[in-house]
């Protein structure tokens, strides 16, 4: 089977790479082992929300200088970011999925420990905050589904306190939801999302929502809104009589998965073919290019492309692997940045910065992943399995996928064209 | 001095481990005022880091007799005091081709001398009941091992010490023992969570500090030297044999895979470390590596099994010569009496011995309390009972059928939950569907379960609630269930931010654990957690 | 130079129970789970479930049955865990629920099949009449609102001896077709469309030796022996096929194909891999010939078709349906687009029986939906029981993609094109 651009990994930074190439008229396929780390999206993309000390940032293009010269931001470099920048939001937005943020200056959202938190894109269906002002109310309505485990009313109510905000927390049951709560282990947030994605719950909701947030300024409420439905969250924004404001809950993340089918849909529609549940299994290599890689369903009918794009992620999302022995990419056996022993791969401390988190695959300076000291030259890196970030330390993880994707989508794009 | 007389007990036990509660709980069957106090929380120390491996005695028949017939005798007792506690496997000891067959003819007959009964089973009998043994074994004998739940055990005993008055502290360290001329009369203590100092005074001290001990005898200004020896254990991600296997052998490395609850345990090294290392022991790569590799002598299968954690204890053994290894002595108990051995008087120390004799030292230092005491009441340990444990009725038909028909169907945490609390599972709140929901979907603890447990078993923090109920001890290691369980805890107390920072705590420990073993599924994982939990939910390490 | 993963296994469990992290994910796309709240879910009845029933067998739940085994849990898991087969197997292994007669009816697909044939207008209209259905749904649970699929009157095996076998060692090249027991008892129209492709672009259809169900209804049914039995027959007519005679095996209905492939293995623990690479679907087959460049097809001019593709959970499982859509794409003259990926709520024999008939139609009614607003001619599908399902739940007609490409095809010009000479009879 032949295609432009095979992409190996379907999470934020593949879809991203795949949309961005088929929107320009390439023939894409992605091969995706499993659905994406999308599933468990906050609601929020960061670009750069800490610096190395840990403090926050409030103008991340500028705290990018700090970063070590190892960093894929560095690497696509300052002015080439703020090129990509512009095109984030389009894509988005073509997509059908509308975020909030610009990347000048952070902006906040509320955390499921009732904290402030920076960040660059927010979803829609969340609010946020101006640095200078902060949450704008003083009496909040924090409102959860009686018997769902997954949102921890205390924690919200604690932290908002703690930054003088009065929060009284209600529970509220339902019929509509006591069918699942027959489940000891389903009340989850996506199940309760496909409740409300009939549409038959939401008048009633709104009214309940109306009636216990009376005398409050804004309601606070669990992200359990619009999983295959994108229109509930809409629905109930406009039928409540004030604010709303959603917090993210234990995973899987109802506008993650929202997000992850959009991104899909998009890739869908303009061509490609995204191949679900299957995984490359092996490639064809002939001196510094992949010809075709081979799949686990696809058995002896190889996919051929001209270009190739490593976007598999990190070790959450197999993108790499450790045995007791070292830590490689189960893919293509590609040369990985990481320490020997295993004893350095950790920190003692679950909170400090873990060695492992900067590991990644070894790219030249154009992305080409390196296999045994040689760039292959059609092969380019994205996304989680760059080496040299810590995105979790830092809350640069989404800015990694997206803009590393740009950037590789502009490369085999002018690739092409010199052909 | 200020002597209130409504804290003044007969006896303070120092030590929350297996001796500690057990021997809280025989004093205060026998009609004592106890009190028990612990630095941390019930089985923290040595008691809840071994296999726990209800032994037959046999792994000591030849180098240890006298220990081995004790093992067996507290073998019987504690499946029939202890049941739910106790899982009856049974055990086999297999000879690999590279090991001396002649040991086997040696092996059970010291078995047989000792009173455990031992039998040597066909090797293709051996590999049809036990599956997971390496198939190469070229002989087996079959021996009366099992598994025993240490926190459960503790706990049970802990509990029935309340039952019978005693008072229990938990997170409250000995600073000081509180002489008067040549007599201990009482402790000084720091309640770790208000940091406040109080005092306690009682006619008898007892130290069941285990290695600890040696520092509790210090404060009394007298000395016992322990033995610090480290050993070092794995825990495999489920419950890879049916059967207790060991090596018939001497007694020597990781040579002991043991089926306890959802998992299987490897153990374990030995090595001698310094006093002043005891409190934070962390497992070596070399350790992981020995074990793994042994283990896999024992069970082909663990080299494809995942590792969920690794893990050390000290025994706490008394200090007789310069052996390096700490194998060679005697497991047997010791009983100081320091007022003979050190002219202390109310001061004695129980030490030495092991999980599987922890009531016949409880017995011991009882005896010696009462003789002190000049109280004349004969130990019932051994037949009563202990809470949660059912009463073995004798078997007909129609109880076994009126059992199947009379029970409604459980779920799954109530049929976890039974398993856990044998018949105190009754006080478990989980008949309506909030209450039933799971709280940790690996182990299934419900919402009744762990609120019960915050209610009633004596739960600080969330780790003390991870003892309890095993939330947080399967595959995951909390990666789901620890802010479902924090926010249980949260609701029945008054400072939320603080359930914040115990939820941070807990996922350090579980950590501790994992890094040892951070490859694989586990290193994946972690990076999940991490994700959610710093990610997500944005948690610190503290101030929360 | 091929690349191949250099390292040894590690942390490998049966069907990789182990690796799961708790993600969740599969919890999301479970159908079962959505309107059924007795099933405990993938993830309890999958992974958490296995190590628990190793630790005591006596944490097994009866309600695992109620698992559809579409396999939409392991396309979602991103960590390869077989959750599917965790869960079958289980059942496999610990259930004491015997099949009841219903059960055992509904999993004969091919007995029930012979014996409805030779009588198929009586059967036919008999189960057709409502009272025949009611009482069908009170003795037997089987819900009247379903009319049984028509028998035809002929069998495809009997089609196929009369018509076709005698010209079928003429052409040049050779498969070996797996019919399946809906082709043969009921709709032997696609076995013949079947034949009409193949033997366009020169390829002979033969029939295997004395095939058998796949056994998929007898596996979900819990007739466990019945269904090793079968395979163990249908492996050696496979091997004869493929290792003696060199023929590969081609099929036309996703489940069976998925069954005798993965399946056959997975659950029952039948060794299938001398034949397993050589078992696919048709569409597949013809697809890399295509590909490869080795045959061309010409369509008849006239062609002008609105399609929906509906992923049935095999497929989807199998992650061939770029196969099928890919032919129906070639054909000049059709418009088509892919509907959801979703179940549509028979599984196989589950939507038959009584208790399910109501969860079924809930888990396929956002289809449902999405189909009818559709402005199609037909809808597009490899399996027959998900067509049963949509035809008797929306106002769409449904065809198999195979019998789409056959009405499609100019035969002749094909033919032409691919230079196909018959042998002269001798």
């Amino acid at each position: 089977m032949k295609f432009d651009t095979v992409i190996i990994g379907g999470g934020l930074a593949g879809l991203t790479c795949g949309i961005k190439l088929a929107e320009s008229g390439q023939k894409c396929a992605i091969v995706s082992s499993g659905q994406s780390a999308l599933h468990f999206f906050s609601g929020s993309f960061d670009l750069l929300s800490y610096d190395r000390k840990g403090a926050e940032v409030a103008y991340p293009l500028e705290e990018i200088n700090n970063l070590s010269d190892h960093h894929p931001y560095r690497r696509i470099g300052v002015n080439r970011i703020k090129e990509l920048l512009s095109q984030v939001a389009p894509l988005l937005e073509n997509a059908g999925l509308h975020f909030q943020g610009d990347a000048d200056m952070n902006h906040y959202v509320i955390n499921p420990m009732g904290k402030l938190k920076p960040t660059w894109l927010t979803i829609d269906d969340f609010s946020i905050f101006d640095p200078m002002i902060g949450i704008p109310w003083t009496k909040i309505a924090l409102l959860n589904i009686s018997g769902f485990l997954d949102f921890h009313t205390r924690f919200v109510a604690s932290g908002l306190a703690s930054s003088g905000i009065t929060v009284q927390v209600k529970y509220f049951a339902m019929d509509s939801f006591e069918k699942i709560r027959h489940n000891p282990s389903e009340m989850r947030s996506t199940n309760i999302a496909k409740i409300f994605d009939q549409e038959t719950v939401i008048d009633e909701f709104i009214q309940r929502v109306n009636e216990l947030s009376e005398g409050f300024e804004s309601v606070l409420l669990p992200a359990v809104f619009g999983l295959f439905n994108s229109t509930v969250v809409g629905k109930i924004k406009r039928g409540v009589n004030k604010p709303i404001c959603l917090v993210p809950v234990i995973p899987p993340s109802v506008p993650g998965i929202r997000s992850q089918i959009t991104l899909f849909k998009r890739f869908q529609a303009l061509g490609g073919k995204y191949f679900l549940g299957d995984s490359v299994e092996s490639g064809t290599f002939q001196e510094d290019k992949l010809l075709a890689v081979n799949t686990v369903n696809q058995g002896d009918i190889s996919l051929v492309a001209d270009s190739f794009v490593m976007a598999t992620g990190g070790f959450s999302s197999l993108g790499l692997v450790a045995s007791p022995e070292k830590i490689y990419d189960p893919v293509f056996d590609l040369d990985v940045i990481s320490h020997d022993k295993r004893v350095d791969w950790v920190d003692k401390n679950i909170f400090n910065k873990q060695p492992f988190m900067y590991y990644g695959v070894k790219t030249d300076a154009a992305f080409h992943a390196i296999k045994a000291g040689r760039a292959i030259k059609n092969l380019y890196v994205v996304g989680s399995i760059l080496s040299g970030a810590n995105s979790l330390k830092e809350g640069s993880g989404a800015g990694i996928s997206l803009l590393s994707a740009l950037h590789v989508s502009d490369c085999i794009m002018k690739a092409d064209s010199k052909e | 001095m200020n002597k209130n007389n409504s804290q003044e007990y007969d006896v303070i036990i120092i030590g929350g481990g297996i001796t500690g509660a057990g021997t809280a709980r025989d004093c205060a069957m026998r009609g004592l005022k106890v009190l028990m106090v612990e630095r941390h929380d019930l089985a923290t120390g040595a008691t809840g880091r071994n296999h726990g491996l209800l032994h037959s005695g046999a792994r000591y028949a030849v180098t240890d007799p006298e220990s081995a017939s004790e093992c067996i005798k507290e073998n019987m007792i504690l499946r029939k005091i202890a049941n739910h506690c106790v899982d009856e496997t049974d055990g086999l000891f297999i000879s690999l081709p590279e090991d001396d067959l002649d040991f086997q003819t040696q092996f059970i007959r010291s078995c047989v001398e000792a009173g455990i009964p031992a039998e040597a089973i066909d090797p293709d009998l051996a590999r049809r009941m036990e599956p997971s043994a390496n198939p190469n074994l070229v002989g087996a004998v079959k021996v009366p091992d099992g598994s025993v739940d240490p926190f459960r055990l503790t706990l049970a005993n802990a509990l029935d010490a309340k039952i019978h008055g005693a008072k229990l502290l938990t997170q409250h360290e000995v600073m000081g023992i509180i002489k008067e001329q040549d007599r201990a009369v009482g402790v000084r203590l720091l309640d770790r969570h208000t940091k406040e100092e109080k005092t306690y005074y009682s006619k008898i001290l007892v130290n069941a500090g285990g290695i600890w001990g040696h520092h509790i005898a210090e404060l009394a200004g007298v000395k016992v030297n322990m033995f610090p020896a480290k050993g070092s254990l794995l825990i495999f991600g489920h419950r890879v044999n049916k059967l207790v296997i060991n090596r018939c052998r001497k007694p020597s490395n990781a040579d002991i895979l043991v089926p306890g609850d959802t998992i299987s345990v490897i153990g374990t090294t030995s090595d001698r470390i310094p006093y002043d290392q005891i409190d934070n022991m962390c497992v070596t790569p070399q350790e992981v590596d020995i074990l793994m590799s042994e283990g896999q002598k024992l069970a082909p299968s663990l080299a494809t099994t995942r590792i969920l954690r690794a893990y050390a204890g000290v025994r706490p053994l008394v200090a007789a010569d310069n052996d390096p290894t700490g194998r060679n002595i005697s497991r047997g108990i010791v009983l100081l009496d320091h007022e003979e051995r050190d002219g202390l008087a109310g001061f004695i120390t129980i030490t030495g011995g092991k999980l599987m004799t922890y009531r016949l030292m409880a017995e011991w230092a009882t005896d010696l309390v009462c003789k002190k005491l000049a109280i004349d009441q004969a130990c019932q340990t051994a037949e009563t009972l202990l809470p949660g444990a059912k009463k073995r009725d004798n078997f007909s038909l129609k109880n076994a059928t009126q059992a199947i028909y009379s029970e409604a169907p459980l779920s799954l945490a109530q049929k976890a939950a039974r398993h856990r609390h044998g018949s105190l599972s009754t006080k478990i709140k989980d008949k309506n569907e909030y209450e039933d929901s799971m709280i940790c979907e690996c182990e299934g603890v419900s919402v009744g379960e762990v609120n019960y447990a915050i209610e009633e078993l004596h739960v600080n923090n969330l780790v003390d609630l991870r003892r309890r109920t095993r939330l947080g001890m399967g595959t995951c290691q909390g990666e789901l269930c620890a802010c479902r369980g924090a926010a249980l805890l949260c609701a029945k107390s008054d400072n939320p931010n603080a359930v914040k920072d115990d939820l941070a705590d807990f996922l350090q420990e579980r950590w501790k654990g994992m890094y040892p073993v951070a490859w694989g599924e586990t290193i994946n994982e972690v990076e999940f957690t991490s994700w959610i939990y710093e990610g997500v939910y944005g948690l610190k390490p503290e101030k929360n | 130079m091929k690349n191949k993963k250099p390292y040894e296994l590690f942390n490998i469990s049966d069907n990789n129970f182990e690796q799961c992290v708790k993600c969740t994910v599969c919890t999301v796309y479970c159908p079962i789970l959505a309107v059924d709240p007795d099933f405990p879910g993938p993830k309890q009845s999958g992974p958490d479930g296995e190590r628990l029933r190793l630790t005591d067998p006596k944490y097994y739940d009866e309600a695992l049955k109620l698992c559809l085994n579409c396999k939409r849990c392991e396309v979602a898991c991103p960590h390869g865990v077989k959750i599917g087969d965790i869960i079958q197997a289980a059942r496999i292994k610990y259930s004491k629920h015997k099949p009841t007669l219903r059960d055992t009816i509904l999993a004969n697909t091919d007995f029930v099949g012979t014996v409805s044939s030779a009588f198929a207008p009586i059967v036919n209209t008999a189960v057709a009449l409502k009272p025949v259905r009611l009482a069908m749904d009170l003795t037997l649970k089987i819900d009247h609102h379903r009319i049984f699929p028509k028998y035809s009157g002929m069998k495809f095996e009997t089609w196929y001896k009369k018509e076709a076998a005698a010209t079928q060692d003429l052409y040049p090249h050779h498969v070996s077709y797996f019919h399946g027991c809906y082709v043969n008892y009921n709709f032997p129209q696609l076995g013949m469309d079947l034949v009409k492709i193949m033997n366009a672009i020169g390829y002979g259809v033969h029939l295997l030796e004395k095939e058998k169900c796949c056994g998929v209804a007898l596996i979900s049914n819990g007739l466990i022996k019945q269904a090793t039995r079968q395979a163990k027959h249908n492996i050696a007519a496979f091997e004869q096929s493929v290792v003696d005679k060199g023929m590969p095996i081609i099929g036309t209905s996703s489940t069976c194909t998925f069954t005798i492939r993965d399946e056959y293995p997975h659950l029952l623990g039948l060794k299938n891999d001398t034949v397993r690479d050589s078992i696919e679907l048709a569409t597949r087959f013809i697809y890399r010939l295509l590909n490869d460049e080795k045959i061309v097809l010409k369509f008849k001019p006239d062609v002008k078709l609105k399609l929906a593709y509906h992923t049935p959970c095999h497929m989807e499982k199998l992650g061939w349906s770029i196969y099928s859509t890919e032919l129906l794409d070639a054909i000049p003259g059709v418009d088509m687009f892919i509907l959801d990926s979703q179940c549509c709520g028979i599984a196989g024999t589950y939507g038959f029986k009584k208790e399910n008939y109501k969860s079924s139609q809930l888990i396929g009614k956002s289809l449902f939906d999405q189909i009818n607003e559709s402005d199609i001619d037909f809808v597009a599908t490899d399996c027959e029981t998900c067509k049963w399902q949509i035809e008797m739940s929306t106002k769409a007609k449904v065809k198999n993609p195979i019998s789409i490409l056959a009405d499609a095809l100019d035969v002749e010009a094909t033919m032409k094109a691919n230079g196909v000479v018959l042998k002269k009879e001798s």
